[in-house]
């Protein structure tokens, strides 16, 4: 496990010394300065104005701009108004919130504090993934310092604003991360999307008006709060300002986290950084953004790492994870671990999204199998179309997509499956 | 962490904890979640008469908590081992041989896929994405990860298991 | 109000209705505008997860699923294009890959969801190679119904009932994914006064009533609409008939009265009408003071007779009427008839009380208690406690809840009398003292009217052949008035 990102910028440069994750070590670094500058120096509409204008997206897959969602909150009634830490990272090749919860509490505290005063909300609830044990005790560590120090609670920062943070894991489930999954599952129920309309800020946690935003989304703002719009609009794009953290993994010499501006091409990130495919192998495709992305063949990682780009050739930035397959690798395989995955997943509510899924993955583990038939591409394709736009949430649209991408693109492999009878690539990874 | 009896009952030291929880929360069933963690911690599962009584803390009906049980991974409704071990076989660790490692595991403990030691000790199953793609293959030992596994180190792990 | 285009025809409803509701309120869903659904009720929450109801919408770039999409005033709305068709094909297809073709064993076939939007939207090939997926096929869910979880399309009707109607919240949606099944806690039962609801909401076969189960193929029934007999409430039911033989009682929507439920015992009281119970005969205490088998027509002169004879008499003080409420309000008016043209002043109505709930049930267990007090038929107290005081000495009892109430604590007090005229549907104690008893016809074997505990009457119309010699009570005691010559009745045959 790393404690540093192999490249660092403003979120990480700080991670290699242990004290960061203390309080006392992040105030050395000018912790919660920003925090106060907000919260004493600026009304909560001036902090929304500001990060509206640092153009800074959401970093949870969606980008949808941050200030934007902000200002949809409510500013009249007396009802509680929460938001909610999405920690639920769980999207195949992401691993970069984890990293932030274990080294970088106190600037997600932060954050979340900035946040909190911006929209008024009085609690805040991290929903930390069940599986990460480890990540949930170190932010609650920080949370309890933050009690300790008065930077949470009844009079924070001496300033009469109140806020909580509460710490809440859930228990495996991926579509907890689908934002009103999340607030079912955070009310102790099954983690089943809502139907939307009503959204969040008119409807969310525990029935009041909510905001929910990504670990790293809310690590960026102290930040932007610190340095302003035009500092931070020097990273990355115009359209896609500000670092991220990418997550590479598979078939490359050096997997792990690189912090990079946004609009980094994808070709240097694989191989510069991440120093490209070992023992003479070559790269044969790059999902780039998590496993709901559609991948791209090795002849189109000249792309940069950024949605406006990315869109242009028929997939997204999502979260950043970064995954390599080598020319051994068999993409029908590939996509019986994909169409598995999301099978396993579904939660099971929508006729489309509940068979969709395992249809598809039944189709594409029988073309594994060397047991494909004519007109079996063109009944996936014809699957996924059903599936896509049709559903409470996108889920479905996330099945489908990986699957026309495979198909996309790698296509020979699936027809090679069909005419030969078996797998052809019998160095491919083991299923 | 498991006890060799489980009894019926949601034991009082357990109950607080629960307390504790539901304090949290706007709420009381926001700490549902929690306390089916907390009943698990107890007796290593939730067991049908575990649920009934959560279900009447809580104000839900036996259903609604087998429901909420049924629907998350970690959640167990049956007796297993003394330690849970999940291999994540999703794609960046399939990419890196996690599979074979796991087949490999399974015949070092002499399971089937899913199973659970005979001695007790181990139940080893597969498991999605748990966030360590860089660090493949890996695996989850109950609340530990355990990353950048080759098979000898997983297997000594195991061992090491009581 | 709102006004919305539906298919190029403009209509107007209700702001804040839904496209559904609206569509539900205007008479129109699937009949005129056909917008096939599965999860959606007019009387359950909204769901939205079937996802066969989606529409088309000016200016709103993706397909909305009608249920849960409010309407407003302008909003132009397309149920027949081909992205709708579309998308129904979808979902339909996606359905059939796993549903089991049970068709010929299901007792659904015939009033199958499944089956009339597979033959709209189906596909005629399927596609699929896969196995199907396998899981349990009787499962005993309950001392009323059957589960078929192969069969269960995953709507969640049958879970929304029992959480929100009942609200006994037995079952709910175990698992996740396509592995999500209907299942009840360990142990426990779907068992609530209910709990037959959930086979007629189900679209599907997957949950079906015992009692109906393998009896009879839907299309062999003619549904002939009736009011059920159980309880004041008067629920709206269709008879379903085939061979002269009433096969189950299933809800018929009344937004005034049931909505779309009835209670299982409202449902299973259609048993009383093919019981080997039921009177069938008229009966005649003979000289051997044995009841004799004999017709109608002897029956009405002996009761004529005798009712003549202690008028005559002993005046019509010494005679006593007990009225029920499982008469018509016409067989209620020809009885009130006779008395006023015999001067028969003791009158009262025999009620059968039992537990009462929130929903539907009545205390009165009878449909017409209201009719008969409209008609002047009150507290019979009054009448029994003369009857017990050796006042009377003949009297005509309709029904047997005078027996049942133990509003007597026994039929003794009737040894004593001279004449006992007896009309009912069913055998019961009173026969055994009773010098004439005719056999009535049942609510089901007559036309006629009922007037629910609120005030509102309903009709009835004959759904099959009298039992037997069976009369309407109507037509008995116009028959005796005519024999008394005292002119023609009121009461409808």
């Amino acid at each position: 496990m790393l404690t540093v990102p192999y490249t660092t910028s403003y979120l990480t440069e700080h991670f290699g010394d242990d004290a960061f994750g203390t309080l006392e070590g992040y105030r050395a670094h000018g912790g919660y300065e920003a925090a106060r500058k907000a919260l004493t120096e600026m009304a909560p509409a001036e902090v929304i104005d500001l990060v509206k204008e640092s153009g800074l997206q959401g970093r949870g897959g969606a980008g949808f701009g941050t200030g934007m969602k902000w200002s949809f909150m409510p500013t009249d009634g007396d009802q509680p108004k929460y938001l909610v830490c999405n920690a639920d990272e769980s999207e195949p090749g992401s691993y970069k919130d984890r990293i932030l919860l274990e080294r970088g509490g106190h600037q997600l505290l932060e954050g979340i504090l900035i946040a909190a005063w911006a929209t008024g909300s009085e609690t805040t609830f991290v929903y930390v993934r069940g599986e990460y044990a480890f990540p949930a005790e170190q932010l609650s560590r920080c949370v309890a310092e933050a009690y300790a120090a008065g930077l949470l609670g009844e009079n924070v920062l001496g300033t009469g604003f109140r806020h909580d943070v509460v710490v809440h894991r859930g228990a495996g489930a991926y579509i907890c991360g689908e934002e009103t999954g999340l607030l079912e599952s955070l009310e102790g129920k099954k983690g089943q999307p809502r139907k939307k309309p009503p959204f969040p800020a008119q409807f969310g946690a525990f029935g009041m008006p909510t905001t929910v935003n990504n670990v790293e989304t809310f690590s960026h703002v102290p930040h932007i709060l610190r340095n302003g719009a035009d500092w931070f609009r020097g990273f990355g794009t115009e359209k896609s300002p500000g670092t991220t953290i990418f997550g590479v993994s598979g078939h490359v010499v050096r997997p792990g986290l690189y912090e990079l501006p946004l609009g980094t091409p994808l070709d240097e990130i694989v191989f510069e950084h991440a120093q490209g495919v070992p023992d003479g192998h070559k790269v044969k495709g790059v999902i780039p953004g998590g496993m709901s992305m559609p991948i791209l063949p090795a002849g189109q990682l000249d792309v940069p790492m950024a949605n406006e780009h990315l869109r242009e050739r028929k997939t997204m930035l999502g979260t950043g994870g970064i995954m390599v397959m080598d020319e051994r690798t068999c993409m029908v395989r590939a996509a019986c671990v994909v169409s598995y995955f999301f099978r396993d997943e579904s939660c099971g509510q929508c006729t489309q999204c509940r068979e969709g899924t395992g249809w598809l993955n039944q189709i594409v583990e029988r073309i594994e199998r060397g047991a494909g038939a004519e007109g079996d591409l063109e009944l996936l394709l014809d699957v996924c179309g059903k599936m896509e736009a049709k559903t409470i949430c996108a889920f479905a649209d996330a099945a489908a997509w990986p699957v026309q991408g495979l198909l996309r693109h790698f296509r020979e492999d699936f027809e090679e499956h069909l005419r030969q009878g078996k797998c052809p690539f019998p160095e491919s990874f083991e299923l | 962490m498991v006890s060799s009896e489980p009894t019926a009952t949601i034991s009082p030291e357990t109950r607080s904890a629960i307390d504790v929880e539901i304090a949290r929360y706007p709420r009381k069933r926001g700490a549902l979640l929690s306390a089916l963690r907390l009943v698990q911690r107890q007796h290593g599962y939730i067991s049908p008469e575990a649920a009934s009584e959560l279900a009447g803390i809580f104000e839900l009906r036996p259903v609604d908590v087998m429901e909420v049980i049924s629907f998350y991974n970690m959640f167990h409704d049956r007796p297993g081992g003394r330690h849970h071990v999940y291999v994540c076989t999703n794609l960046p660790c399939s990419l890196r041989g996690a599979r074979g490692l796991l087949r490999g595991l399974e015949a070092h403990l002499g399971v089937e896929p899913g199973g659970t030691t005979a001695d007790g000790r181990i139940t080893l199953a597969h498991e999605e994405c748990l966030g360590a793609c860089g660090y493949a293959p890996m695996m989850r030992v109950d609340e530990t990860y355990h990353e950048n596994l080759d098979e000898g180190r997983a297997k000594e792990i195991l061992d090491a298991l009581e | 109000m709102a006004k919305i285009t539906v298919d190029g025809v403009e209509h107007e409803a209700k702001e804040g209705r839904t496209i559904l509701q609206a569509l539900d309120d205007l008479g129109l869903l699937m009949n005129g505008v056909d917008v096939p659904h599965y999860c959606w009720h007019p009387k359950l929450s909204i769901d939205g997860s079937c996802r066969l109801c989606q529409v088309e919408i000016e200016g709103v770039p993706k397909l909305q699923i009608a249920c849960n999409t409010p309407i407003k005033d302008g909003m132009e709305i397309r149920t027949r294009t081909d992205a709708v068709r579309e998308a129904r094909e979808g979902v339909m297809e996606l359905l059939l890959v796993n549903h089991p073709l049970d068709c010929p064993i299901c007792d659904q076939a015939g009033e199958c969801k499944l089956q009339d939007y597979a033959f709209e939207y189906g596909v005629q090939h399927s596609r699929t190679r896969e196995p199907r997926r396998a899981a349990k096929k009787k499962v005993d869910l309950g001392p009323t119904i059957v589960f078929d979880q192969e069969r269960c399309i995953l709507c969640r009707r049958c879970v929304r009932f029992c959480r929100e109607v009942p609200q006994t919240g037995e079952i709910g949606v175990f698992g996740r994914g396509d592995r999500s099944k209907i299942e009840t806690f360990p142990g426990l039962e779907l068992d609530n006064p209910y709990s037959m609801n959930v086979a007629d909401i189900c679209p599907v076969g997957a949950l079906t009533t015992k009692d109906f189960r393998f009896k009879i193929r839907v299309w062999f029934l003619e549904d002939v609409p009736g009011v059920c007999t159980g309880c004041a409430k008067g629920c709206n039911v269709w008879l379903g008939t085939a061979n002269n033989k009433v096969y189950r009682y299933v809800p018929r929507r009344n937004d005034a009265v049931n909505e779309t439920w009835i209670c299982d015992d409202g449902r299973m009281s259609y048993r009383e009408i093919g019981s080997p119970d039921r009177l069938d005969r008229a009966l005649v205490r003979g000289e051997l003071g044995v009841l004799e088998v004999t017709s109608v027509e002897q029956a009405i002169a002996r009761s004529a007779e005798r009712l003549r004879a202690l008028a005559d008499a002993k005046g019509p003080g010494v005679i006593g009427a007990i009225a029920s409420g499982h008469g018509t309000n016409e067989d209620l008016a020809a009885f009130v008839a006779l008395l006023d043209g015999l001067g028969v002043e003791n009158r009262g109505l025999a009620t059968l009380e039992g537990a009462a709930d929130d929903l539907l049930v009545q205390s009165e267990k009878a449909a017409n208690g209201e009719g008969a007090r409209r008609l002047g038929f009150g507290d019979a107290t009054a009448v029994l406690d003369r009857l017990k005081g050796g006042g009377l000495e003949a009297m005509i009892v309709m029904g047997h809840d005078l027996v049942d109430a133990r509003q007597l604590g026994g039929i003794e007090a009737f040894e004593r009398l001279d004449t006992l005229i007896v009309l009912d549907t069913h055998h019961s104690a009173l026969e055994r003292v009773a010098h004439v008893v005719l056999p009535a016809r049942h609510a089901a074997e007559k036309a006629g009217h009922f007037t629910n505990h609120d005030g509102l009457v309903q009709s009835l119309r004959p759904a099959v052949e009298p039992r037997g010699a069976a009369v309407a009570e109507a037509e008995a005691f116009d028959r005796i008035a005519a024999a008394l010559g005292l002119g023609a009745g009121q009461g409808a045959a």
